[in-house]
């Protein structure tokens, strides 16, 4: 009977990912490889990234023939123009820890549809794009888009005709990309925040091509966190 | 891709499919002349170089974020940025050293925090003892 009056735990049977995750990180500190203060900054400066300054590049780029160019020979050099610094970016001073700092802008035409990946691991324009997605990271998607890119993009909502040719980027450690898409018919005289808002992640990636009107992902199912982070 | 490309791609994952479940050949440390270099190239073979591998369509998901990926991403960005890791060690150790198992096997962060755990005590910043103790003593936490 007393059983029955036993409180309910406070918590959940905890993981062993969190259990390990919380010991690495404490260990680390104690033993002064870091400190409370490295992480929390780290975290700051998560909050800050997203698609929004790739998606300005391309509004811009869409405006500005001279800035196109700069965008498709320097990547680097056009995201000063966008607020994102890939050699002395914030908070290292020294750029990213994960050792890139070169973006290359695929530019593509009505013919030629750039699509982006990453084979060996998951690599992914971070400080213009924000974190990857989920599907992005999966084995599947990084088998199948380089040999069956027309299939996979369909699958995206991206029925592309026989004639436009795929290209298919493959990313490595020191180079990272983002896709300039065509700019869509129906937006004539928009302003750069006007078209920028059409120039999702997906778009970017290049599993989407923008429309006028459509200012998000397609809705996909999301699988929900057992104790999610709120950003 | 040419045909004659095809074809060697082809074969090759061909081999490396039958890797794994083939304890009933005689492979077990063969003589140099029972390893054609095709094998070779199948035995050396990264399990992270997924490009190209047959698979089928799955359903494109988004995912919430664990509170411990997040942290685990962090951590590891502030343990290169402490200069603890380099990125070339960092993909070797996630991608590679774990094996195919944990590889397929683990959440994408899972094989992170892992990876973060053994670099600790490979580089001897802690001993094998004071991590599981941490463990311990993390886990009592909770109960």
């Amino acid at each position: 009977m007393a059983e029955k009056h036993k409180p309910a735990p406070m918590v959940e049977e905890v993981s062993e990912f969190e259990v390990l995750e919380i010991a690495v990180r404490e260990l680390a500190i104690e033993k002064g490889l870091f400190t409370a203060e490295d992480h929390q900054r780290w975290t700051e400066y998560m909050h800050t990234l997203g698609p929004l300054p790739a998606a300005r590049l391309v509004a811009k780029a869409w405006l500005d023939p001279e800035f196109k160019k700069l965008a498709v020979e320097d990547g680097v050099k056009a995201s000063l123009e966008v607020g994102i610094d890939w050699v002395n970016s914030m908070p290292t001073h020294f750029g990213t820890p994960s050792d890139y700092c070169n973006l290359r802008v695929l530019e593509d035409t009505p013919k030629l549809k750039h699509v982006v990946v990453c084979t060996l691991c998951s690599c992914y324009p971070r400080p213009i794009l924000g974190q990857s997605p989920e599907w992005y990271r999966t084995p599947n998607y990084r088998r199948r888009l380089v040999r069956w890119p027309r299939q996979v993009l369909a699958e995206f909502g991206l029925q592309l005709p026989d004639d436009v040719e795929v290209r298919v980027e493959d990313s490595n450690q020191k180079s990272r990309f983002i896709v300039l898409p065509v700019r869509p018919e129906g937006t004539e005289g928009w302003s750069e925040d006007q078209l920028a808002e059409i120039v999702t992640r997906d778009c970017l990636i290049g599993v989407a091509t923008p429309k006028p009107g459509k200012t998000a992902n397609d809705p996909r199912p999301v699988r929900p966190a057992v104790n999610p982070y709120h950003h | 891709m040419s045909s004659s490309v095809r074809h060697k791609v082809m074969k090759h994952l061909e081999i490396v499919k039958q890797l794994q479940p083939s304890l009933h050949y005689e492979t077990h440390a063969p003589a140099p002349d029972q390893i054609d270099n095709e094998h070779y190239r199948a035995y050396t073979r990264m399990s992270h170089d997924v490009g190209g591998e047959p698979d089928v369509p799955i359903t494109w998901e988004e995912k919430e974020e664990e509170v411990w990926e997040h942290n685990t991403f962090v951590t590891c960005e502030v343990l290169a940025w402490r200069g603890v890791w380099n990125a070339e060690e960092r993909r070797r150790r996630q991608n590679v050293d774990v094996g195919q198992t944990q590889y397929l096997g683990l959440p994408y962060y899972g094989r992170w925090l892992l990876t973060a755990a053994r670099i600790l005590v490979d580089k001897q910043y802690i001993t094998v003892t004071e991590l599981s103790d941490k463990i311990d003593e993390v886990r009592k936490r909770y109960e």
